[in-house]
Formats: C-alpha cells, sequence, structure tokens
C-alpha cells in the first residue's frame, strides 16, 4: 500500500520542540567519565567480567585517541560536562497498559492513534538509559524470535551474544565507538532463527530527558540463514541549552540468504550532538538496507556501512538529509565489496536551508578479487537558502578490475519556472517549497514502513512547520 | 615522509637560488621575486602524507640526490606564419626576461597556485632555471598552433620550468607544450604552468607530458579567468613513473568559462595522481572538468578534484568528470571527485566518476566484427577517449595526443590496415 | 634459506626466544626478511601471523592479545593467532599464519604459510 506523502504545509524558519516531561526521581551519577564510572556501570548492571574487562579496555582507547579532524565541527562537546548513566525507577513493562504515565505523554503528543499502538509490534520504549518498556508479540516468541534490551539479552543469551558482540564494530575502531563499548546502555538485541520471518517491524523509541544526558544504546542484530527482519527506530528530544550527546553503536550480522532491513528517522532537538557507528556485515546471498533519515540534531555524523563479505551480498543505504538553521548533517553510507558479485546502491538526498550544512559523505571500497560487482551511488542535493551550504565526498578505492562503479551527484536549488508554475495555481511560495521538496525526497519516503508512517508524518510535520504551539 | 628541499645543487638554500640570477644575470626585480618564492617555499612545509590530497601519493623515493639543471633543455617553438609580426611573443623564459623585461615582471610569479602543490609551486617560481613565455596582444587572434618543445637530454637532473602564458583582452591563442625525456634514469621534474586569459580572451592550452619511464613529475597548473574569457586545457599524461600534478582553477571574472580536459594512459607500474581545485567565484561562471584514464598492467590512477562554489554567486555551472576504465586484474582507480557549494543560485551543478572494465557485451560486439579481442580492446578504449579527444578542435594538437596514445591504443588507421 | 638448509630444517627458523615474549602479549619479529606478529597465550601457547593488518596497514605486533585473538592497534580488527582468520571487522582478508615450534628457549616458525 503506498504510503501517503507527509502534507507539507510551509517550510519553516525554525524547529523548536518547546515540551518536556518533569523529571521523576532517579538514580544519577555525577557528571564526567573515568574508569571508576565505567567499572560502576558494570557493577549496577550486574555484568560477567569479560563484559567488565571489555569496558575498561575500550575507556582505554577512548581515552587514547584524538577526536576525528574530519566532518563536522565537534568543539562543543565536553565529554566531562555529560552524564554517564541514569537509571529509571520503572521496570520492563508487557503491555500498553503498564507503560508509566509520562511515557504514554510522550507518545500522545507524537499523535500515535490508539488503533495504532495495538499493531505495533514489539515496541521497545528507552527512558533515558534503562529499557523500561517491552512488548514482545506471542507469535514472535513461539518463532524463536528474541527481541530484547541489550542489557538482558546479556544476561539471559550469553553464548549468542558473546559470540557477536563486537565482531562487527570493536571497541577501537573509532573514538565515539570505543566510548560506547564502555559506557553502553540500553539499546536492541535481536535475535531470528534460520529461515524465520519477522513480517511486521520490530521498533524502539528513544528519549533524552535528563540535562546533558548521553544516550549510548548499543545495538545487536543477528539474522539466522534464510531469515528475515524489519527494525525500526525513531528519536525525539525536547530542547535544552547545553549540548547533549548521543553516540550509539549498531552492529548487524546477516548471515547466508537472510535479509535486513533497518530504518532510522532521527530528529533530536537541535542541540544534540549525534554521532552513530552503524555496520553490517552481509554474507552469501544475503541483502542489508539501511533507511536512514536524519532531520534533527545540532550535528550528525552518521555513515551506515555495509561489508559485503559473501558471494552476490547486496548492501543498500537509503539516506535522507534535512538541515536547517545552525545545523549540519554529515551522512553518508560506506560500502565494502569483499566478494564477487556483490551489488549495492547508495541514494541521498539532501536539502539545506537558512544557514544549515549538509554533507554526503560516502566510500565504496572494493577488494581485488571481487569480480563482478557492481555498485551505483546517487546524491541529489537541494540548497534553498543564499547562505545553506551542500557539499559531496565520495570516496572510491576501486582495486579490481571486472566490476562496474558510478557515482553521480548534482547539487540543486528550487527551479524558478517550477515554483512559479506552482504559485500561479495558488499556492504560496512556501507551500509550493514545499511541495517541490517533498517530490524530491519521495522516492526514499515512499521505502518507509507503512506502520511507522503516522509517527513519521507527524515528526516531519513538526519539523516542517516550525514552532509547536 | 617529509621531504627536503633538493639536493639539487647539494641543498637549495637562499644563496643558491641568488646563485641562479647571478648565472643568468638577471634584473632585480627577478632577484627579489625568486627571493621572496624561496621564503614562501621555505615556510611552506612539503606535504608530509597527512593531507587528503597526498594520502595516495608517498614522496619518499622522490629522487632528491639529483643536481638542478642549469642547462634548459632544448626549446623548439614553433610560431605560425603572421604571429609575430601580430606582436606575439613564444620564447623560453629566459630569453623573455632579457627581450621583454618589463612585459614579464607584469606577470609572472605573483599568483599562487593550487594548495596541495604550494610547496612545489614556491620552489619553482624560485628555482627554475628555464620555461617558456607566451604573450598574445589584446585583440590578436592567432590562427594555427603555438607549439613549445621541451626536451631534456638527461633524466637524472631535477628541473622545475615555469611556462607562463599571458593573453591580452580578447587575444585568441591555441598552444601545445610538449615535454619528453629519456627513460632510464630517474629525476624530478617539477614544471609549473601559469595561463592568464584576459577579459574575453580565449586560450586553449594542452600540455604533453611524455617523461622517461623512471622520472617523476610534480607538477602544477593555474588557470585565471576573466570576465567573459574561456579557457580549456588538454592533459595528457603519458609517461614518467610517478606523476602528482595539481591544478588551480580561478574563475573570478563574471561570466567566465573552463574547462579542464584530461587523458591518462597508464601502464606497468605507473602512478598517475592528480588533484584539481575549480573555484567559481563570480556570477554567470562554468566550470567543468573531464578526465579519463585507461589503466593497464599494474597501474593506478587517483583523482580527488574539489568544485568550490563560493557564497553569493549567481547562476554557476559546473560539472566534472572522472572515468576509469580498468584493463586489467592489478590496475586499480580512486576517483574522488568533491563538491563544495556554498551557493544556493546554481545553474547546474555535479559530479560523476566511475570505474571498472570494458563492458563484455561491448567486447563481443567487437569481436563479432572479426576483430581479435586486443584490437577490439583498442578500439574501444579509443571510443572511450573520444569524449575528450572530440573535443580537441585543433589538429595539430589532436593529432600529436593520438600519435603520443598510439603506444597503447593503437590507431583507426592501423585496424582498417 | 638455501634447500639445503631447507632440508635439514624443516623449513623452520628461529624467530625468538621464549623469554622475550611475556604471556597474554604479542611482539614484531623479524624474521628473514619479514615481519611477523608472534604471540604467547596466558596458556602458553604459541603462534605467528603476519604483522601487517589487512585492513589499513597496522603494526599487529604492536596490538593486544585477547585470549587467541590479535587485536590490532589501529581499528582493533581481530586475526586468529593460529589460523590468521578475520574474528573481528574491520579487516575482510585474513592474515597469513605460519606454523610454530618450541625447541628448548626458542620459537622457531615455518616461513611457508601455515
Amino acid at each position: 500500500m503506498a504510503l501517503p506523502n507527509p502534507a507539507l504545509t510551509q517550510i519553516p524558519d525554525s524547529y523548536k520542540y518547546g515540551w518536556n516531561d518533569p523529571e521523576q526521581p532517579r538514580t544519577t551519577f555525577k557528571k564526567g567519565i573515568s574508569a571508576e564510572v565505567v567499572a560502576e556501570i558494570s557493577r549496577i548492571k550486574g555484568e560477567p567480567e569479560w563484559m567488565t574487562k571489555l569496558r575498561l579496555k575500550a575507556y582505554r582507547h577512548f581515552e587514547a585517541r584524538p577526536m576525528p579532524k574530519w566532518g563536522a565541527d565537534l568543539d562543543g562537546i565536553d565529554f566531562q560536562d555529560i552524564y554517564y548513566y541514569v537509571t529509571g525507577t520503572d521496570k520492563a513493562v508487557q503491555s500498553w497498559d503498564d507503560v508509566p504515565e509520562y511515557i504514554r505523554r510522550t507518545y500522545d503528543k507524537l499523535g500515535i492513534p490508539e488503533a495504532e499502538k495495538k499493531y505495533l509490534a514489539g515496541v521497545g520504549g528507552q527512558y533515558d538509559s534503562e529499557v523500561v518498556y517491552h512488548n514482545i508479540r506471542e507469535d514472535l516468541e513461539k518463532q524463536g524470535v528474541i527481541f530484547l534490551g541489550t542489557d538482558e539479552a546479556l544476561k539471559t543469551h550469553p553464548e549468542l551474544f558473546r559470540e557477536h558482540f563486537g565482531t562487527v564494530i570493536p571497541a577501537n575502531d573509532n573514538k565515539l565507538a570505543a566510548l560506547n563499548t564502555a559506557v553502553w546502555s540500553g539499546g536492541s538485541f535481536i535475535y531470528v532463527p534460520k529461515g524465520v520471518h519477522v513480517e511486521l517491524p520490530l521498533q524502539a523509541y528513544f528519549r533524552i530527558n535528563t540535562e546533558n544526558m548521553g544516550q549510548f544504546e548499543r545495538t545487536l542484530i543477528i539474522a539466522d540463514e534464510g531469515s528475515s527482519v524489519h527494525y525500526v527506530e525513531g528519536c525525539t528530544a525536547p530542547t535544552y541549552s547545553t549540548a547533549s550527546l548521543h553516540s550509539a553503536v549498531v552492529e548487524i550480522i546477516v548471515k547466508k540468504g537472510a535479509r535486513v532491513r533497518y530504518t532510522t528517522i532521527q530528529n533530536w532537538s537541535p542541540n544534540v550532538y549525534n554521532l552513530v557507528t552503524k555496520r553490517a556485515v552481509a554474507h552469501e546471498d544475503a541483502v542489508m538496507e539501511w533507511v536512514d533519515g536524519n532531520l534533527g540534531s545540532k550535528v550528525t555524523m552518521k555513515y551506515p556501512s555495509i561489508y559485503l563479505v559473501g558471494e552476490r551480498a547486496h548492501g543498500e543505504v537509503l539516506s535522507i538529509a534535512f538541515a536547517g538553521d545552525g545545523q549540519h548533517q554529515d551522512a553518508g553510507g560506506k560500502i565494502i565489496h569483499a566478494a564477487p558479485n556483490t551489488t549495492s546502491l547508495i541514494t541521498s538526498k539532501s536539502i539545506s536551508r537558512g544557514t544549515g550544512r549538509t554533507s554526503y559523505r560516502g566510500l565504496v571500497k572494493v577488494y581485488p578479487g571481487c569480480q563482478k560487482s557492481k555498485s551505483t551511488v546517487r546524491c541529489d542535493a537541494l540548497i534553498l537558502d543564499e547562505e545553506a551550504r551542500s557539499d559531496t565526498y565520495p570516496y572510491m578505492e576501486i582495486d579490481e578490475e571486472d566490476v562496474t562503479i558510478g557515482h553521480e551527484a548534482t547539487v540543486s536549488k528550487v527551479g524558478s519556472e517550477q515554483l512559479f508554475y506552482l504559485m500561479s495555481r495558488g499556492l504560496t511560495e512556501a507551500e509550493a517549497s514545499a511541495m517541490i521538496v517533498n517530490g524530491f525526497i519521495e522516492p526514499i519516503v515512499k521505502e518507509l514502513p507503512m506502520e511507522y508512517a503516522v509517527e513519521m508524518n507527524r515528526l516531519i510535520q513538526l519539523q516542517m512547520e516550525g514552532a509547536v504551539g | 615522509m617529509t621531504l627536503e628541499a633538493p639536493r639539487a645543487a647539494a641543498a637549495l638554500d637562499a644563496g643558491a637560488i641568488e646563485g641562479i640570477s647571478d648565472r643568468f644575470d638577471e634584473p632585480d626585480w627577478l632577484r627579489a621575486l625568486r627571493a621572496r618564492w624561496w621564503g614562501r617555499a621555505e615556510a611552506t612545509p612539503p606535504p608530509t602524507g597527512q593531507e587528503e590530497e597526498w594520502r595516495r601519493t608517498s614522496l619518499d623515493a622522490l629522487p632528491r640526490d639529483v643536481e638542478l639543471t642549469f642547462d634548459a633543455p632544448e626549446l623548439e617553438t614553433h610560431l605560425p606564419p603572421g604571429a609575430a609580426e601580430a606582436g606575439v611573443i613564444l620564447t623560453d623564459l629566459r630569453t623573455a626576461v632579457r627581450e621583454h623585461s618589463e612585459l614579464v615582471a607584469r606577470h609572472l610569479g605573483l599568483s599562487d597556485g593550487p594548495g596541495s602543490h604550494a610547496h612545489f609551486w614556491a620552489l619553482a617560481n624560485a628555482a627554475w632555471t628555464g620555461g617558456a613565455f607566451c604573450y598574445v596582444p589584446r585583440g590578436v587572434t592567432v590562427d594555427g598552433t603555438l607549439v613549445v618543445r621541451q626536451t631534456l637530454a638527461r633524466s637524472d637532473v631535477a628541473f622545475h620550468p615555469v611556462t607562463l602564458v599571458v593573453a591580452d583582452e580578447s587575444s585568441s591563442v591555441t598552444m601545445l607544450e610538449e615535454i619528453v625525456s629519456p627513460d632510464g634514469a630517474a629525476g624530478w621534474y617539477g614544471g609549473i604552468a601559469d595561463i592568464q586569459a584576459g577579459q574575453a580572451a580565449d586560450v586553449k592550452y594542452a600540455r604533453l607530458q611524455q617523461l622517461g619511464d623512471e622520472a617523476w613529475n610534480i607538477g602544477a597548473q593555474r588557470v585565471s579567468v576573466g570576465q567573459d574569457a574561456t579557457v580549456t586545457t588538454l592533459d595528457a599524461e603519458i609517461g614518467s613513473k610517478i606523476t602528482k600534478v595539481g591544478l588551480e582553477v580561478e574563475m573570478s571574472g563574471r561570466g567566465g568559462t573552463s574547462r579542464l580536459l584530461g587523458l591518462l594512459a597508464a601502464g606497468d607500474d605507473q602512478h598517475i595522481d592528480i588533484n584539481a581545485h575549480q573555484v567559481l567565484a563570480a556570477d554567470y561562471t562554468t566550470s567543468d572538468l573531464l578526465y579519463l584514464s585507461a589503466l593497464y598492467d599494474r597501474a593506478r590512477a587517483a583523482f580527488y578534484g574539489v568544485t568550490l562554489v563560493e557564497h553569493g554567486t549567481k547562476q554557476t555551472s559546473s560539472y566534472q568528470e572522472c572515468r576509469n576504465l580498468l584493463l586489467s586484474p592489478d590496475a586499480g582507480a580512486e576517483p574522488i571527485p568533491v563538491l563544495e557549494i556554498k551557493a544556493n543560485d546554481i545553474l547546474r551543478c555535479g559530479h560523476g566518476a566511475t570505474a571498472g572494465a570494458i563492458d563484455p557485451t561491448q567486447l563481443f560486439y567487437a569481436q563479432t566484427r572479426g576483430l581479435d579481442p586486443e584490437s577490439a580492446e583498442r578500439m574501444i578504449v579509443r571510443g572511450f577517449f573520444e569524449q575528450v579527444v572530440a573535443q580537441i578542435h585543433d589538429e595539430t594538437i589532436r593529432a600529436r595526443v593520438l600519435e603520443a596514445l598510439a603506444g597503447r591504443i593503437g590507431t583507426t588507421e592501423e585496424q582498417a590496415a | 634459506m638455501t634447500a639445503l638448509e631447507q632440508a635439514a630444517t624443516g623449513g623452520f627458523v628461529t624467530a625468538v626466544r621464549t623469554s622475550d615474549v611475556e604471556p597474554g602479549t604479542v611482539r614484531v619479529v623479524e624474521v628473514a626478511g619479514r615481519s611477523l606478529c608472534i604471540g604467547h597465550t596466558e596458556d602458553g601457547e604459541w603462534g605467528a601471523i603476519d604483522n601487517v593488518c589487512t585492513h589499513d596497514g597496522g603494526t599487529l605486533g604492536e596490538g593486544e592479545l585477547d585470549d587467541t585473538a590479535v587485536e590490532c592497534p589501529r581499528h582493533g580488527g581481530r586475526f586468529d593467532l593460529f589460523s590468521g582468520r578475520v574474528l573481528a571487522l574491520p579487516p575482510v582478508r585474513p592474515v597469513n599464519a605460519y606454523e610454530t615450534i618450541v625447541e628448548d628457549d626458542e620459537i622457531r616458525v615455518r616461513l611457508e604459510p601455515a
């Protein structure tokens, strides 16, 4: 069924989320990070020794590595000015009625109709650093699908967990991944057994609510041979004056013949630094798709990656980035071809307005011996205003001859003839621009899951409409 | 991977630079100019390899012990009939300094080259011992092709010539510069070209590099395009062992147009790395780039080019294309076209990069026409190169470039035979 | 190594003394012009693999040994000390592994890949 396009009424001049919930009593550490804080997080969670050791090793790496000198401006981050662990006072719940009132209020504000809630399968809600809501439908359990908070999975499925954790993104991969490995809390763990197809998308919601709260969720998805699953995550965050840091890590293993799609719609408030490492490994005949929507945050640096390590594996990254005033979306995708007959597609659509800046940063790497591999990258950018900016940095390292690799990009503005035509039909300039922008991103928006449409529509509308009220 | 200044002439220093002026009995303005650029060369450290533009080419093995040669290579110049009478000047640079001192002084060494090659640009401006000067007076259209041919007698030297081309207002000129050196010995060729197109001028400049198989080619080129001027450059890289070229295009005149064409045919263990920086800083400017490479054996080509559209400009137009044909399993390519767009009133802007083998269907089709596989491949590569060759309107240049490429890609005539 | 030497030693070359590598660590050892990463596990086992990480050229011998996994210091990629197989990305290609034997207080390595 076709996804109704969000009815954009106008391009806003600014966007603000003005509401947040009064804080509940909670246990919070002091601000700042140290080996003691890391050890304490592990102790409070009651983790096995190997995880504690890994966290501490990762913290060592975090300390030793310098900040990246490329990408967006990260000078505003003060690692010692962040809370690294907050516990809520609510336990995990199993049904919507058990969801704490203040959390239900959040979802209500997002306008999810009552009827929709019933159909949503296995919604894992995260309040600050803990998974407080959890709903696994009966048939998922019967099929042997595991869908838990990451903390819980470590306890209940230790061998499966340890076999895969850190094999896609090791502790020392980059500074932010090291930080995450040291202080991770929350996130989702999904295991889909062989041949099992999970029909409804599994979803999660996140929210930052404490001033200067960092979010360090860690997600691990394992799709066993021949299985398929679609995971959807979306974030909202209230506005605060001091910077917030969101540094998640997502590891995905798509085994032979399996299929995974991971959809993210990110809409952090404009003070959040959103620095995420997301990587998937796709084996023989596997398919991995990242659908990545970046609407919010002050700075996002995120390059969903796919390592195609088995023959005939296929990877796709569909990315939308929207940068309004003061925002910098530095996003893209990385595909590594490491086997013959692998294929990939990266489609990126970005829009910058006001003083916003979008940067596409991508890599297509083909190792020797990957004959008959094909990759196509298509990046299009729309710059709406004089002060806005768009960059494209497409890296390519092609070390195999028998391949077809292509990259095309365009940067354009809203055509004046197009605008004139629409306005002559009675639309205001803002409405006409909105329509054109809508058409521009339509190829990716139509890939979003129907079940998520309402949430997505609402988020986009809030984004486009400007100040709530 | 730090690079010391060439030990050519036993470690260059300010005194050695003065020595060049002494030897050639140069006027004071040139002494001062060289000294200033030497200061810049000392102040601008050579690349360490950490810079984005230098990650793919290591300078570790650059032959720094070779002597800086004072023997200018044999320079053949060819002026079409009538050009000299119209006031067109084409000579080697040393002669130009002697015979047209004021004119040269007004144009030589006044601008920066590509940022990636800042050190080498400064070095060449300080330590050049040869080069060429071309001047076309206002309103003059030169019929025919100006040709400059530099033939180095020895490869095992360091030589950083400066080619200065000045096309005055509303003039029109086409020029081919060829550089040749013998195979076998390692040397350092650091030639730079400074192309200045005045208002409404039309300049076509082609550079055919056929250095010896052990040569290092660290070159740079700067093109400044005046109001309503048009500059087309062709960069044909055939020889050398390592080529690392930087191109700077400054579109600061309203309505200017530039087109950078490149043809690379590399084999054996050649390594060709091109940096481009196209700056569109005025309204209604156009800057396109099309670089094609055919890579054989173990050759590698890298391309890192930035198109920068400055804030506040209107109706600019740019398209950057880098396409690579990989013709052997060990060949490799890294084409990276980068866009940095700070203005929104764009007429057109885009880029494209491809790398891959010949389409097997094409190859099969060619063979069904009776061609053996090698001939079929050569024909297809020629077809691939046609995208650039078709844009070379000058017969002389086209013929010379195709002749130079024939070694790798054959010719249409031999095909028909 | 000449054919005669090869026949005499079975192709093994002395790489390092057992006392030179602490248990639970790796180190860089040059053997007959080749750069190797030699590891000594907590359990007392020995392994030898190529020293250069197949991902981005990191020096494995300057990394860490986690049980039997060699961790590259550059981006944390992991290889099995005995087989050279990739255990964690970002490397995708394995490294060569070499047969090792302990003779008295010496670690000897056969330079043909295992």
